[in-house]
C-alpha cells in the first residue's frame, strides 16, 4: 500500500475514533477506582440483590458522564440479559410532570409490548408506572431510570422526583434512579422530602489527571498493529508518537490548551483539528500539527481582521497616505468585526473620526494575531513590541 | 467467601430503607396517642381530625402504616365495626379536588358515578348532612400524606376537607401528615372559630439514642456482629446532630458496609494472587483465615468516618481544586470583587478583575470570547450565577459558593497563596 494511501486510511481511523465516545472513555474505565467501575458495581449490586438505589453523576459538560453511563449499561445488558430495562428522560423535554409520566408510560409499553394509549390521563399514567414497577419487582427485573439534566427536574413541585423516589421506598419495586447533571449542587436543589429519599450517592467526573491524560492520548492516537494498515508503517507511527508524547514541548502545548477548559470533550475537539493537519506525505503526526491547531481553535475569527487594523495604524504613524474613505471603511470593518467599539452610546451626530474608541481585544491577543499573520509589515511588529 | 457475600447481602437488606421493621421502636408515645384518638372516634362513632407533623425521615408514614393495622385488628377484637381505610398520597392527585372523588368512591363504592352537575365535594357534604338511611354506616379512616400538596391559593380544598369532619353525620377520621409544624395554624384559621382545630401530634427529629436503638433493633435479627459499637455510635451522633433523619442514618450505614466490601474484595484479590499455590495444599482454616474473619469482617470506625464524610461533605472544595487554572483564576477574582460586601457585579468588571489578576501574576489571559465561555461553564456547574442580558458585557454575575470555600480550596495552591494572604489579613482587620 502506498505511503499516502496508508496515511489517509490511518487519518480516517483516527478521526473516526475521536468521534466515538465509547472508544475514548474505555481506557479511563479500566482501573477499579474509576467512575466506570464504581457505577457498574452500584447498579449490578442493585440488580443482584434486588434492592433500590439512587445515584447522581455530576461533572462539567463534556466530561463523559453519559458516555461512561452508556458503557456501563451496554456491559450490564450483556451480563444480565432480560433482567434490566432502561427508561430515559431528559430535563429539557420532560420537566413537566404530565409529559414525564406520559413518556415513562410510553417507554414501559414499548419495553413490554403493550399498547400505549395517548388518551391516558395523568392519574392513569402514574398508576400504571407504580403497577409496572411492582410487576417488574415480582419478576426480578430491575428498571433503571436515567434522568438527564437532572437539575431541570428539580424545578417546580418536583412531583416526578418525589413519585419515583417514593416508589423506591417500598419493598415491592426494584429500581435504580440515575441523575445526570452539570450542576454540582444538584442535590441542594431538591426539596427536603425528596432529598431525604435520595440516597446521597454522588459520582464526580473530575478532569483527568496528567498521567491519565498521557494514557488517553496514547490510547487514542496509537494505530492498531493488526488491522489493514501495513504493519511496519503502524509500528513506526506509534514509535514516533511515543517520542512526541514524551516531549516536554508537546506536554506544554497540551497543558496550556487545557488551562481554560479541562474536559475531555474539549481535548477531543483539539485533537481532531490537530490530526487533520497531519502531513499525508510523511504519514506521521508531528508537533507542528498540534501547534498549528492551537491558535486556530482559540481565536480564529479575530485573526482575519488584523489586516484592517494595520491600515489605520499606518495612517497615523508613517508617511503613507491612504485615501480617507479607505481608512473610514477599514474603521467600519473593524467595528463590525467587534475588534473596537465606541465608548459612548450617544447619537451619531458627531463625525465618526472624532468619537472615542476603545479596543475590544486584549493586547496579548493582538500580539499573537500579528505574529501569526505572515505578511505583517515589520514596522507593526516593532510597534507592538514597544508598547507591550 | 460465599458465606461472606451472603452475610453482606442480608445485612444490607436489613438496613435498607424499604425494609419495614417488624416493630416500630422509639415512636411508642406518638403511636399510642394516634391510636387512642382513633379508638375514641370509632367507639363514639364520632368524626375527628388529627394533624401529624415532623421533618422528613422521622417515621410518620411508617408509624401510620402500623397504626392502621392495629386499629383494624382492635376493632375486630372488641366487636366494633371495622372501619374502612383510605390512604392517599396527595402528590399523586392530578387535581387537588380529586381527593373528594376518592373519598366518595370509598364511601359509596357501589353507587355508580353519575355525570351529574354536583361535584364530589357537594355529594359528600350532602351525604354527611343528612341522617343516613341505614343506621350502621362504617367509619372511614382517611390518611392524607404530604398534605401540603393540597394547599391552593384560596386554600379552599384544604378547608373543605377538614370541614367534612365537622358535618353532623360525618363518619370520617381524618389524619393529615405533612412537614410544616404550623400548617394547621397558618392554613386552617377558620377551623378554630368552629372549635374543631385538629389535634397535633409532632414527630420530633430522632436524637442520638433513638437512632442507635433503631439501628441495633434492625441488626438484632442477624446472628453475627457486623458493626463495631463505636462505629454505630458515631453514625448516630453525627446524623442526630445534623438532621435526625433516619433515612440518612440507614444510608450512611449501607455506605460503610459497601466500603468494607470493597476492602474485602481488594484484600481477597491480593490474597488469591499471592497464595494460590499455598491454598492448594493447606487446610481451609489457617490462622490467617481466622484472624481475617475476626478483624476484618466488621465495619470499623474508619469506614464510618469515610461514609459520613461522603454523605455530609459537599464536593465543592474538591471540584474547585480540580478546575483548570483559568477557571480558578476567574473564581478567585470574583471572590475578590465580592469581598467588600458587594452582592453582584457585571461580566465586564469581572473581566477587568481577571485581567488585573493575570497581569499581577504574569499569566497570559484568555480572550474575551473564552472568558464568557468560562463564565458559562462555571454557571452550568453552579459555582457562579450569570444573568441574562442582550449585551454580553452587562450580564450580572453573583457567586453561588461561599468565599470561604474558595479560599479554603485554593489556599493550598502556591499560585493563589499571595492572593489569599491579602484576603486573610482583610478578614482579621474587619
Amino acid at each position: 500500500m502506498g505511503r499516502e494511501k496508508a496515511a489517509k486510511e490511518a487519518l480516517n481511523l483516527l478521526r473516526g475514533r475521536l468521534c466515538d465516545p465509547t472508544f475514548v472513555f474505555k481506557p479511563l474505565s479500566d482501573s477499579p477506582e474509576s467512575n466506570y467501575s464504581k457505577l457498574k458495581f452500584i447498579i449490578s449490586s442493585s440488580v443482584t440483590e434486588a434492592c433500590n438505589n439512587s445515584i447522581l453523576l455530576l461533572g462539567p459538560r463534556g466530561s463523559g458522564k453519559i458516555a461512561v453511563l452508556e458503557l456501563v449499561l451496554k456491559d450490564l445488558f450483556l451480563e444480565y440479559p432480560d433482567m434490566i430495562s432502561v427508561i430515559r428522560l431528559s430535563g429539557l423535554l420532560h420537566s413537566d410532570d404530565n409529559c414525564a409520566f406520559k413518556e415513562i408510560a410510553r417507554q414501559l409499553c414499548v419495553e413490554h409490548d403493550l399498547l400505549f394509549s395517548k388518551m391516558a390521563s395523568f392519574d392513569d399514567n402514574s398508576q400504571f408506572m407504580i403497577a409496572m414497577l411492582r410487576e417488574c419487582g415480582l419478576a426480578h427485573k430491575t428498571v433503571i431510570f436515567v434522568l438527564d439534566e437532572f437539575d431541570l427536574f428539580a424545578q417546580g413541585k418536583q412531583r416526578l422526583l418525589y413519585s419515583l423516589l417514593d416508589a423506591m421506598q417500598s419493598i415491592t419495586s426494584q429500581a435504580v434512579v440515575i441523575g445526570v447533571s452539570c450542576r454540582l449542587d444538584a442535590d441542594q436543589l431538591l426539596e427536603k422530602r425528596v432529598r431525604s429519599r435520595f440516597s446521597h450517592r454522588k459520582l464526580m467526573f473530575l478532569p483527568p489527571s496528567k498521567e491519565d491524560l498521557q494514557r488517553l492520548l496514547g490510547h487514542i492516537l496509537s494505530l492498531p498493529l493488526d488491522s489493514t494498515l501495513p504493519r511496519d508503517y503502524a509500528v513506526e507511527f506509534n514509535a514516533k508518537l511515543q517520542n512526541m508524547l514524551a516531549d516536554e514541548k508537546f506536554k506544554q502545548t497540551i497543558y496550556t490548551y487545557m488551562d481554560s477548559d479541562a474536559t475531555v470533550n474539549h481535548l477531543l475537539r483539539f485533537l481532531f483539528r490537530a490530526v487533520s493537519y497531519m502531513d499525508l506525505g510523511s504519514g506521521f503526526l508531528a508537533l507542528e500539527n498540534f501547534k498549528t491547531a492551537l491558535p486556530n481553535i482559540q481565536r480564529q475569527p479575530k485573526l482575519e481582521c488584523i489586516t484592517e487594523y494595520k491600515s489605520i495604524h499606518d495612517t497615523f504613524q508613517t508617511s503613507d497616505y491612504y485615501a480617507r474613505n479607505v481608512c473610514l471603511r477599514a474603521f467600519e470593518h473593524l467595528q463590525q468585526r467587534e475588534l473596537i467599539s465606541f465608548t459612548d452610546n450617544r447619537g451619531h451626530n458627531q463625525s465618526v473620526e472624532f468619537r472615542p474608541v476603545k479596543l475590544l481585544i486584549s493586547s496579548y491577543e493582538l500580539q499573537k494575531g500579528l505574529k501569526s499573520y505572515r505578511s505583517c509589515p515589520v514596522i507593526l511588529l516593532k510597534l507592538m513590541d514597544r508598547e507591550a | 467467601m460465599e458465606s461472606d457475600t451472603e452475610q453482606m447481602r442480608a445485612v444490607k437488606e436489613a438496613l435498607h430503607v424499604s425494609t419495614a421493621p417488624s416493630t416500630v421502636v422509639c415512636r411508642e408515645n406518638e403511636q399510642r396517642r394516634v391510636l387512642e384518638f382513633c379508638k375514641a372516634c370509632v367507639e363514639q362513632e364520632k368524626a375527628g381530625n388529627l394533624y401529624i407533623c415532623g421533618c422528613p425521615g422521622t417515621g410518620k408514614s411508617l408509624s401510620m402504616e402500623k397504626a392502621k393495622h392495629l386499629l383494624v385488628d382492635w376493632a375486630k377484637e372488641v366487636g366494633h365495626q371495622q372501619p374502612d381505610v383510605l390512604s392517599i398520597n396527595c402528590t399523586s392527585l392530578a387535581k387537588t379536588s380529586d381527593i373528594f372523588s376518592k373519598i366518595l368512591g370509598e364511601a359509596q363504592p357501589r353507587k355508580k358515578v353519575n355525570g351529574s352537575t354536583t361535584s364530589a365535594l357537594q355529594q359528600l357534604q350532602n351525604l354527611y348532612s343528612q341522617k343516613p338511611r341505614s343506621s350502621a354506616m362504617k367509619m372511614m379512616l382517611i390518611i392524607a400524606d404530604e398534605l401540603d400538596y393540597l394547599i391552593t391559593k384560596d386554600r379552599a380544598v384544604l378547608h373543605d376537607l377538614f370541614l367534612l369532619t365537622t358535618l353532623p353525620f360525618s363518619r370520617c377520621i381524618l389524619i393529615g401528615i405533612a412537614n410544616a409544624i404550623d400548617l394547621a395554624d397558618r392554613f386552617l384559621p377558620r377551623l378554630q372559630s368552629l372549635n374543631c382545630k385538629p389535634m397535633v401530634v409532632t414527630f420530633r427529629a430522632y436524637d442520638k439514642d433513638q437512632i442507635l436503638t433503631i439501628l441495633q433493633e434492625r441488626l438484632l435479627a442477624l446472628p453475627y456482629l457486623v458493626f463495631q459499637p463505636q462505629a454505630l455510635e458515631l453514625c448516630a451522633r453525627k446524623v442526630a446532630a445534623a438532621s435526625g433523619d433516619m433515612r440518612k442514618a440507614l444510608c450512611v450505614c449501607r455506605s460503610a458496609i459497601e466500603l468494607l466490601e470493597a476492602e474485602l474484595r481488594k484484600s481477597s484479590r491480593n490474597f488469591n494472587l499471592s497464595t494460590v499455590e499455598k491454598a492448594l495444599f493447606e487446610q481451609q482454616t489457617t490462622a490467617a483465615d481466622i484472624l481475617r474473619k475476626q478483624e476484618i469482617d466488621v465495619v470499623r470506625l474508619d469506614h464510618m468516618v469515610v461514609a459520613l464524610s461522603k454523605t455530609y461533605r459537599t464536593p465543592i472544595v474538591d471540584t474547585i481544586q480540580s478546575l483548570p487554572q483559568h477557571q480558578q483564576i476567574v473564581l478567585c477574582s470574583a471572590a475578590k470583587l465580592f469581598h467588600g460586601g458587594k452582592k453582584d457585579t457585571t461580566v465586564e468588571e469581572l473581566n477587568r478583575s481577571y485581567m488585573d489578576f493575570c497581569k499581577s501574576t504574569l499569566i497570559p489571559p484568555v480572550g474575551s470570547m473564552e472568558l464568557s465561555t468560562i463564565c458559562r461553564v462555571l454557571n452550568d456547574q453552579g459555582l457562579l450565577k450569570v444573568g441574562q442580558s442582550r449585551d454580553d458585557k452587562s450580564k450580572r454575575v453573583t457567586l453561588r459558593v461561599d468565599e470561604a470555600d474558595i479560599a479554603f480550596a485554593l489556599q493550598g495552591i502556591r499560585f493563589f497563596r499571595k492572593c489569599f494572604r491579602q484576603f486573610c489579613s482583610k478578614h482579621i482587620d474587619s
